[in-house]
């Protein structure tokens, strides 16, 4: 399968690739909207891997399934830095890890919904020559056990992403494109 | 055809949950807030409209002065008496002004980062605090720490400089300095050997603690920013998690400042520094 994210970063890269061959370190507002299009559509990916997954009905092998997808996303080392509004200390879990928790947690029936908000930050440009950025999405989670007990809370998720430009061959020719990948995510209780 | 059949059940399955979107009373909650420091500078610039969509230079309403005071207005933690109305008008008039406003600028340096941590020493937890400021290297920017801070660090070298205490004799030279022997004989007092204006340098005794494997990092408990980029004014900038609309990343003190003297002394109080 020609998979449909590497088509999208083409995308992106196709629409940009003559400003890139500029090398102008810069990111224009145009090549911006374009990357932020491409990680929100990742952000968005991972939203609905996080929904899969913690929802009491999907069986335990579909469940796997999409854990490895949601992977995908990721840089390696990748981790979930998770505070509460009881407990302001951060708790660190490898991203497998806290989808595995996630799977685990014992409520009979778990709802996942988002926020119909997001909010991108300015692309920075760090030391290897990567850009690095933040996408915050708001979560509520709904846990309720069969003896009617229920739990609830928001979570405001700041999703780190890494944008790279790499290099692809179609038919001899060499494309440029740009890639986005997910990296540490930090997980905070909010009082909304 | 098995993975054709799990994509669209994951596809269905997803939309179906994607719909489950929250009150829009929420909503509006979460857009008021300064959800991300990134956020606070492009309000406190006038460069993003309400829904937090960047605005370019070409934009007519790019660092506009009327959308810059509806802004700042609101970047303030109203709960904070101590920050009077009339500091805020006169701040928000210096950098809303016409001939030299005061814009906030990522790379601009004279902002730095104060991030409370827990380490643990010997099994036991100490906090420490770290100062973060952004250094340029090779092709962009990175966070260093620039200072550190820890309690614990400071009974090591408190010592009474009033009292005539202890003293190596000025013609010590001349047994080339054989008295050094009973001056590192108690531990408690080898401080009172060194120059009255030593300051020490809890940022190598930090480094030099982790390497011996002495101190292990355990979590981030809070992070503050401190903002001396604007002429004339210091504030504070810290993240509000409560009910409301005034809430994320707000401005948490604010002080005008006179001249270089004042900004050195509150520079010195903001790294716990005495002398």
């Amino acid at each position: 399968m020609l998979n449909y994210k590497f088509l999208s970063a083409l995308s992106v890269g196709l629409c940009v690739v003559s400003l890139s061959m500029a090398q102008n370190p810069e990111i224009s507002p145009a090549r911006k909207q374009a990357i932020d299009s491409l990680a929100l559509e990742k952000v968005r990916d991972l939203s609905k891997y996080i929904s899969i997954i913690g929802n009491k009905k999907t069986p335990f092998s579909e469940a796997t399934r999409v854990m490895d997808r949601a992977e995908e996303l990721f840089a390696p080392d990748s981790e979930m830095g998770v505070s509460s509004l009881n407990r302001k200390e951060i708790n660190y879990y490898k991203v497998r890890k806290y989808f595995e928790r996630l799977m685990a947690l014992n409520y009979d029936k778990v709802t996942i919904s988002w926020y119909d908000i997001h909010y991108i930050s300015d692309l920075e440009r760090q030391p290897d020559g990567r850009y690095v950025g933040v996408v915050t999405i708001y979560q509520r989670f709904e846990g309720t056990s069969d003896d009617g007990l229920k739990y609830k809370d928001t979570t405001k998720k700041d999703i780190t992403i890494y944008v790279e430009k790499k290099k692809t061959q179609i038919q001899g020719r060499t494309i440029e494109f740009w890639d986005v990948m997910l990296g540490d995510i930090r997980v905070s209780e909010t009082s909304a | 055809m098995k993975s054709a059949l799990v994509f669209t059940t994951l596809i269905l399955l997803s939309l179906s949950l994607q719909a489950q979107l929250v009150d829009e009373d929420d909503e509006s909650k979460l857009y008021a807030a300064n959800k991300q420091v990134n956020q606070f500078f492009r309000r406190f610039n006038g460069e993003e409209d309400e829904k937090g969509e960047r605005y370019y230079p070409k934009d007519r309403l790019y660092r506009s002065e009327k959308l810059r005071k509806k802004y700042i207005g609101i970047l303030f933690d109203a709960n904070n008496a101590g920050i009077t109305p009339e500091l805020k008008v006169e701040f928000t008039k210096d950098v809303i002004d016409k001939e030299k406003p005061g814009i906030l600028n990522f790379h601009g340096g004279n902002w730095f980062s104060e991030v409370h941590t827990l380490f643990l020493m010997n099994g036991k937890e100490v906090p420490i605090t770290l100062f973060m400021e952004l250094e340029k290297h090779h092709q962009g920017t990175r966070w260093v720490i620039s200072k550190v801070y820890a309690d614990i660090f400071r009974p090591s070298f408190e010592r009474d400089t009033v009292k005539v205490g202890k003293f190596l004799h000025p013609l010590s030279h001349e047994l080339d300095f054989m008295n050094l022997r009973k001056a590192f004989s108690n531990p408690d007092s080898v401080s009172q050997y060194t120059l009255k204006k030593f300051v020490p340098d809890h940022l190598s005794i930090f480094l030099y603690e982790i390497k011996k494997g002495n101190l292990k990092f355990k979590t981030v408990q809070e992070v503050k920013f401190h903002f001396f980029q604007i002429d004339g004014w210091y504030f504070e900038l810290s993240q509000f998690n409560r009910p409301g609309y005034n809430t994320g990343w707000l401005i948490s003190n604010l002080v005008k400042i006179k001249n270089e003297s004042e900004k050195n002394l509150l520079r010195k109080y903001v790294y716990y520094e005495t002398k």
